[in-house]
């Protein structure tokens, strides 16, 4: 069985980003959203096994989007990857339950971690 | 039609891989400053323009009130991407931007005191340029040298070409970032132009840039 993965970033750059950073030799089916609205919606849809979430997105930002994620289901693996490196910012996601910050740009190492951190691979 | 020139035209795609570099450029610039004034700096997503120096007035008018005049910090720099980055608040932010810097264990600062705004803004330019541009020039394999920052203060928005020292006649490449200064109700813009010789090099290092992924 693949493996879903939601990626949730405003930027299609960002996004053609991350799929290049996944690690080989794994099989993932992979959700796109383009904001936090978005992919809140994709996230009940879908139920992936782990969100790559962004913090600087229009109509729903990314703090918000992870608080609803978790109101939906509370063990949801997220994310975050973001270029919003502020010490608040980093614990304010890490209050709301992320499962670790990723810096933007990521590189295939940084995703590997995240997704390996999660017991996804 | 000279032969020889190199097509500096920016496609959309061009656009938006500037505006994901200038994202974590920016990114980096607003951690520097919040860590400097333990505040939180929110951040919106970046947009990019093509456009004549000549349009930037029309561009910076859709984001200032109507009868604002505005401080602006620019810098200088010097790379293969060469150009000016330029800071502006609105003047009626200034003394919140004072009180930025105020430290808790000394008597509170003159926020009218003209030369305290002044070294306050520069400062404050110095640091979200500083840090925004290097980013920049990191991420895209380049290395950069910076004049010193300099005010403009008080000005009127019709003004800025002449002010700003703008070449209306340069392809300038727009970046505004608008950020708020939480908890301050500050809102400010960023934006670098640069001159049409830039362009082919820029042009070349973003499509290098995705190529390292
Ligand atoms: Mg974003």
């Amino acid at each position: 069985m693949p493996k879903k993965l939601l990626i949730v970033d405003d930027s299609p750059v960002s996004r053609a980003i991350i799929k290049k950073c996944l690690p080989e030799g794994h099989d993932f089916e992979l959700f796109e959203a383009e904001d936090g609205q978005q992919g809140l919606e994709k996230f009940k849809e879908v139920k992936p096994d782990a969100t790559l979430l962004d913090l600087t997105m229009p109509v729903m930002d990314g703090f918000e989007a992870l608080e609803e994620i978790k109101k939906v289901d509370s063990g949801a693996q997220v994310i975050v990857l973001t270029a919003d490196i502020q010490p608040k910012a980093y614990e304010t996601v890490m209050g709301l339950g992320a499962a670790m910050v990723v810096p933007k740009p990521p590189s295939s190492e940084s995703i590997a971690d995240g997704l390996s951190k999660i017991g996804l691979i | 039609m000279n032969t020889s020139q190199t097509d500096t035209t920016f496609t959309k795609e061009d656009g938006a891989i500037l505006e994901e570099v200038m994202n974590i450029a920016f990114g980096k610039a607003s951690s520097e400053l919040a860590t400097v004034v333990d505040l939180r700096i929110l951040l919106n997503a970046p947009k990019v323009e093509f456009l004549q120096a000549d349009d930037l007035l029309r561009w910076i008018k859709q984001d200032t009130a109507d009868n604002d005049t505005l401080n602006m910090i620019e810098q200088n720099f010097w790379g293969k991407y060469t150009g000016s980055a330029f800071l502006a608040f609105p003047t009626s932010a200034s003394k919140g931007l004072v009180s930025l810097f105020e430290d808790d264990d000394l008597p509170p600062m003159d926020e009218e005191n003209p030369l305290l705004v002044k070294e306050n803004l520069l400062e404050i330019g110095n640091i979200l340029i500083g840090a925004c541009v290097s980013k920049v020039a990191e991420l895209l394999d380049d290395e950069v040298t910076f004049s010193p920052p300099r005010l403009i203060p008080r000005m009127v928005v019709d003004n800025l070409a002449n002010e700003a020292r703008l070449d209306p006649d340069k392809v300038a490449i727009l970046i505004k970032t608008v950020f708020h200064i939480q908890d301050k109700d500050i809102k400010g813009f960023l934006f670098l132009v640069a001159g049409e010789e830039s362009m082919a090099w820029l042009k070349t290092a973003l499509q290098n840039f995705m190529a390292k992924f």
